[in-house]
C-alpha cells in the first residue's frame, strides 16, 4: 500500500491554487469551521435517522424521517469538499496519519452499511444498522480530532514496512 | 483588577497540569474529542429539528423531536463538563479572548432559542438556531487563532 500512498500523495498535491488559497491568513480556519459545520448537519440528521431505526419516536413511519437524509448528503458533500481542501494543501499530514487511516476505513465502513440498509430493508436488520451507523460515525468524529494528535513524521530506516505507513516516504 | 491570579491558580493545579501535560489519550486529545461529540449530539439534533419546523419532513410531527431532547441534554452535559475540564486546562488563553466570550453568548442565545421552538415552533426560531449554532461552532473553531495569552506568563506564538 506504500506506493499508493506515494502516488495518492503526489496526486493531492497537484492543485497548487487550493493549497495557495489555504495559505491565506484565514482561510484554514474558515475551512475549519465550515468542516465542523458540515459534521454538525451530518451527525445531527444521520443520526435522527439512525434513532428512528433503533425504535425512538417509533409511531412515526419509517420513511417520513427519510427525508432529512438528502440533508446528511449535504453535511457529507461539504465535509467531502472542506476535507479534500486540508489534504491538498498538506498530503502528508493525511496520508501518513494512522488517525486518519481509520476515519476513512469508518467512513467506508458507514457507507457499506448504509448500502446494506437500501439492499436487506428488514426491520430486524434495520435496527442493527442504526447502531452501527451512529457508532461509527462518532469513531469519525474522534478520529478526526486525533489527527493533530498523530502527525507523522519522517521515516527512519526499517520504518514504513506495514500495511499502511504511518510516517512520511520520501 | 486582573484575573491573573486566579488563572495561575489554576493553571497549577494538579487537574490543568494533568489535562497539558499527560500523553494519555485520555486527557487533553479524549476531552476535545468529547467536545466535538457533544456539540454533534446537541447542535446537530437541533438543526434536524430546525430544518423539520422549515417544513423538511413534513409527515414527523414537530412533537416527535422531543424523544430526541434526553439525547440533547447528554450532548449539553458532555460539553458543559469537557467545556469546563478544557478551560481549565488553559484559563488565561479562553478567558482572556473576547471570541471565547462570544461562543459563550450564541451558545446561550441558541438554546434559549431551543427552549422557544419547544414552546412554539416558528421558522424565524429555526434560522436563527441555525445561524446561532453555526455562528458557535466557527467561534469555537477560531479560538485557536485567536488567542493572544496561552498562559499566565507565556503569550500565544
Amino acid at each position: 500500500m506504500i506506493p499508493f500512498q506515494v502516488e495518492l500523495e503526489r496526486v493531492l498535491l497537484g492543485f497548487p491554487r487550493v493549497s495557495e488559497f489555504m495559505q491565506l491568513a484565514w482561510s484554514w480556519p474558515l475551512v475549519e469551521s465550515i468542516h465542523f459545520t458540515g459534521l454538525t448537519l451530518l451527525f445531527g440528521t444521520i443520526a435522527a435517522w439512525d434513532l428512528r431505526l433503533l425504535g425512538v419516536a417509533r409511531h412515526v413511519p419509517m420513511m417520513e424521517f427519510h427525508r432529512l437524509i438528502p440533508f446528511a448528503m449535504l453535511g457529507f458533500a461539504i465535509n467531502v469538499t472542506s476535507g479534500l481542501f486540508f489534504l491538498m494543501t498538506y498530503p502528508d499530514q493525511y496520508v501518513y496519519n494512522p488517525a486518519f487511516h481509520l476515519k476513512m476505513f469508518c467512513v467506508l465502513l458507514a457507507g457499506v452499511n448504509a448500502a446494506s440498509f437500501y439492499l436487506a430493508r428488514r426491520e430486524g436488520i434495520a435496527r442493527l444498522n442504526g447502531a452501527v451507523s451512529i457508532a461509527l460515525w462518532i469513531t469519525v468524529i474522534v478520529c478526526g480530532r486525533m489527527i493533530t494528535f498523530y502527525r507523522p513524521s519522517g521515516c527512519r530506516p526499517g520504518e514504513a514496512v506495514g500495511l499502511l505507513a504511518e510516517c512520511i516516504v520520501r | 483588577m486582573s484575573a491573573d491570579p486566579l488563572f495561575a491558580w489554576l493553571e497549577a493545579s494538579a487537574f490543568s497540569i494533568w489535562m497539558r501535560e499527560s500523553p494519555s489519550l485520555w486527557a487533553f486529545p479524549g476531552i476535545l474529542a468529547a467536545h466535538t461529540v457533544g456539540l454533534g449530539l446537541l447542535a446537530g439534533l437541533n438543526g434536524a429539528l430546525d430544518l423539520r419546523v422549515l417544513g423538511v419532513a413534513p409527515g414527523v410531527p414537530t412533537d416527535a423531536f422531543r424523544r430526541y431532547l434526553p439525547l440533547m441534554w447528554l450532548g449539553l452535559w458532555m460539553n458543559v463538563v469537557s467545556g469546563i475540564a478544557l478551560v481549565i486546562a488553559y484559563p488565561t488563553k479562553a478567558l482572556t479572548n473576547p471570541v471565547f466570550h462570544l461562543k459563550l453568548g450564541l451558545i446561550v442565545m441558541s438554546l434559549l432559542v431551543l427552549r422557544a421552538t419547544l414552546r412554539k415552533p416558528t421558522k424565524t426560531l429555526a434560522v436563527l438556531s441555525l445561524a446561532g449554532w453555526a455562528a458557535a461552532i466557527t467561534a469555537g473553531r477560531l479560538l485557536a487563532y485567536t488567542c493572544s495569552r496561552l498562559m499566565v506568563d507565556e503569550i500565544c506564538t
